[in-house]
């Protein structure tokens, strides 16, 4: 857990929650795991503030807690926490895969942290039932949120079990069972009061699955870009065809026999190129896709794996590659990627093989010591006579501690992204603030017909000064939005890398 | 025996070593010069070794003398017994040069005294200093009007024992470009991937006709120099090598797996005072100018 981890993770907690849930957060972050009471001592805040900010914590599952005999401990999860500014992409992704109908139940329910279906779709409906632009019915909600369920990107969230004998209770997981929903009930929930309704499976977001979504798409992505769209697919039926037979977080795949691979292939009707020549494609992937599939048998025309802890590792060092081109640029990059491929390698080697200028070849190689992209190795030859022994430097790149660094530099990129936000928001409050105001009435005014002459008065209210100033402040904004998802992007790929056990 | 006398002895064997460049022994001599005694030729070809106008071999047990060069000959005319050892030594090391501490070793000289004689022969324009390129403090020495060898130069990448990083800079660009030009060949190949593969490798044969056309380069480059030159693209990550059934290398282009990650497109991904930058103190994100140019824009 590093400094910088904390940094991030009590600023998440800060937007997202406000500044109490920050500070519990962030004492929960530094002391490990703690008892309220502790919690009261260090911070200082009274105690119900805290238990409020805990069961917010433990609401969104941004923290967990295990009891000893006498005490309850709680302890915060910040990998979850991170997964807040990743809202949006999940969203993204159920909208593009599965319609609006998708993205507003699962907006809805990463608002709630966990509600039974009744209530999620009741709620869903009666927001947008005025809203002629989404024209939502409860058939199509319901049937949405079913295949989300079969899907797995919904699950049941677990249940509370009180042992006996204990005041804690235990959170006990339990299997998800696509749920029978009636749709006369919802209905009847819809009209009445929600607080009566009788449903006490709970749902929450599986997101996991989304994960692996990702993952995926990165993988065919690089593929499609080694090679073109056809192998892509193919890779997403060969990931396909992996999620039959194994956990989908195995280092490496059952084999695919290349039978299955031509059947699914054939469905495949817009792609004639690929139907034609699977065998070849499979081949080209094999060869030159960046060591994703490996072939691993001949039996029925051929067997292939996915090796996904391998496409992980290759995209991780896809993405240190940008890093140092981009801060040390071309030629450093170059002998970084000497040196990665050499193993290990002594200095003078380093400039014959990158074809370099010594000198230059020497300050850019300390550069990247500096910078922790490459480390040394010391090697002392064998006392020869004399004692002269000289020693050996080779030089060599620990890619688990090149990602560790990256790591960090994206926390802190993060951080101070977010915080330039922050203080632009703060800083433009009262315009932000005008702006909003104005926009509302004058859509209120809209609604009621007012004539247009005193919609423009309220309008003018904003001074072209304030306005041009609001504007830019709001592009700015946009921009670090979109740069915080961009981040957070590659903070997945280190992930994926860190998902796999060395 | 008079002067003049000797005078003509050295003139007759200077004349049978001329018509026979190879070398000429003593009994070439004896046959050449008849009467002539085993003193009296002792003497002569003592003072022509002393004017250093033979070599003197040891061929098959008998003793082959050898007129020298003229060129050598005028070169050290007027030098010392120990520049002529260390003459000797250096011309023997040909175009490959000789260290300075192997012929310290092998003319039993002392260091000072080398570096004088080396010093004399240096400024006569005789001899040359070479740095080799593949050990920066190493000099060795060789005739003045030899090409230094491969090894010592660095061949085509040198210029004056200095790296041409920008020869090989342009170089790297234009492979590349050639690469690229058939890169997208692999995709959707109406022909099937493996064809389209292998339409967009390039053998280091092609590549190297392609860089000799276009005519960038003075000095000829040969296969091996610009596999070099494509090794280059394959460590800097832009494209992959294969190798073909006959053993030949090929190259295709290729693209980073992934697009530039966010990480490189907000400035402190690239900022060089990432580790510096805090929420308090004298670089901060709110502060910084990296931060607003790059929210200006
Ligand atoms: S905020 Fe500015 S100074 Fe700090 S790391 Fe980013 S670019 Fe560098």
């Amino acid at each position: 857990m590093s400094h910088q981890l904390g940094r991030i993770v009590s600023q998440i907690l800060h937007r997202y929650f406000g500044e109490i849930v920050q500070n519990v957060g962030y004492d929960l972050f530094i002391y490990g795991s703690k008892s309220i009471n502790m919690i009261v001592k260090t911070t200082g805040l009274p105690r119900t503030r805290i238990v409020d900010s805990l069961r917010t914590l433990l609401k969104f599952d941004l923290a967990t807690f295990e009891s000893t005999d006498v005490f309850v401990n709680y302890k915060l999860l910040p990998e979850n926490i991170l997964l807040l500014i990743r809202y949006p992409r999940y969203l993204l992704q159920m909208k593009s895969k599965y319609g609006s109908e998708a993205e507003m139940l699962v907006e809805e329910l990463l608002q709630q942290a966990s509600c039974s279906a009744t209530v999620l779709i009741v709620t869903v409906m009666n927001k947008y039932k005025d809203d002629k632009e989404k024209n939502i019915n409860m058939i199509n909600l319901k049937d949405t949120f079913i295949s989300l369920v079969t899907a797995g990107y919904i699950q049941q969230a677990p249940v509370a079990e009180l042992n006996e004998g204990s005041e804690a209770p235990i959170l006990v997981p339990v299997e998800t069972k696509v749920p029978e929903l009636d749709l006369r009930d919802l209905m009847q929930a819809m009209a009445n009061n929600l607080a009566d309704v009788k449903d006490n499976t709970y749902w929450k977001v599986n997101y996991d699955r989304f994960h692996l979504d990702f993952r995926d798409d990165l993988m065919i992505k690089a593929i499609t870009r080694r090679i073109d769209e056809n192998a892509g697919e193919l890779m997403r039926l060969l990931l396909e065809q992996m999620y039959l037979t194994m956990a989908p977080w195995a280092a490496e795949s059952c084999p695919v026999p290349a039978v299955e691979l031509r059947e699914s292939a054939r469905r495949l009707a817009d792609r004639p190129l690929l139907q034609q020549h699977v065998d070849q494609y499979l081949r080209v992937i094999e060869e030159s896709g960046g060591e994703f599939v490996r072939r691993c048998g001949d039996a029925g025309g051929g067997q292939y794996a996915v090796c996904a802890r391998r496409a992980a590792e290759r995209l991780l060092e896809a993405l240190l590659d940008h890093c140092v081109t981009e801060r040390l640029g071309s030629k450093a990059h170059r002998i970084f990627r000497l040196i990665r491929s050499k193993k290990y390698i002594e200095e003078e080697d380093i400039q014959k093989n990158a074809m370099l200028p010594n000198k230059e070849c020497k300050e850019l190689t300390y550069k990247l010591l500096e910078e922790h992209f490459i480390s040394v190795q010391p090697m002392r030859k064998a006392a020869s006579a004399g004692g002269t022994a000289k020693a050996i430097y080779l030089y060599h790149v620990k890619i688990h501690e090149v990602a560790h660094t990256v790591r960090e530099m994206c926390y802190r990129a993060l951080h101070n992204v977010i915080s330039v936000g922050a203080h632009m928001r703060q800083s433009h409050a009262r315009l932000l603030d005008k702006q909003r105001r104005v926009r509302s009435i004058v859509h209120g005014m809209r609604v009621r017909g007012e004539p247009q002459d005193n919609i423009d008065d309220v309008l003018e209210t904003l001074t072209p000064p304030e306005l041009a100033a609001v504007s830019a402040a709001e592009a700015k904004l946009r921009t670090l939005a979109a740069a915080e998802i961009e981040l957070d992007r590659a903070l997945f790929i280190l992930t994926c890398y860190f998902a796999y056990p060395r | 025996m008079s002067e003049s006398n000797d005078d003509q002895v050295t003139e007759k064997i200077l004349n049978v070593a001329k018509k026979n460049p190879k070398g000429i022994s003593d009994k070439d001599i004896a046959a050449a010069i008849p009467g002539l005694s085993s003193a009296e030729l002792v003497t002569a070809i003592n003072k022509l070794l002393q004017q250093g106008l033979f070599d003197i071999y040891n061929q098959g047990g008998s003793l082959i003398y050898r007129l020298k060069s003229q060129a050598s000959k005028q070169a050290v005319k007027g030098a010392d017994n120990e520049e002529k050892v260390v003459y000797n030594l250096i011309e023997e090391a040909g175009n490959k040069g000789i260290w300075i501490r192997d012929i310290r070793i092998r003319s039993n000289l002392a260091n000072t005294q080398l570096t004088k004689v080396l010093k004399s022969l240096e400024s006569k324009k005789v001899i040359k200093a070479v740095k080799c390129v593949n050990a920066s403090k190493k000099k060795v020495y060789m005739l003045y009007n030899l090409e230094p060898d491969r090894s010592i130069s660095g061949g085509a990448w040198y210029q004056d024992q200095d790296f041409e990083s920008e020869f090989v800079e342009i170089l790297n660009r234009q492979c590349l470009r050639f690469l690229q030009q058939r890169a997208d060949k692999i995709k959707n190949n109406p022909r099937g991937p493996i064809v389209g593969r292998t339409q967009s490798y390039a053998t280091a044969a092609e590549v190297q006709k392609y860089i000799t056309d276009l005519g960038i380069s003075k000095v000829k480059l040969e296969v091996e120099d610009v596999i070099t030159i494509l090794n280059t693209l394959v460590y800097d990550g832009k494209a992959e090598s294969s190798v073909y059934p006959d053993g030949s290398k090929v190259y295709r282009s290729i693209e980073s797996l992934i697009t530039p990650p966010g990480l490189v497109q907000v400035p402190c991904g690239v900022c060089p005072l990432i580790h510096k930058c805090c929420s308090t103190g004298l670089i901060t994100p709110q502060e910084c100018k990296y931060m607003s140019e790059w929210l200006e824009q």
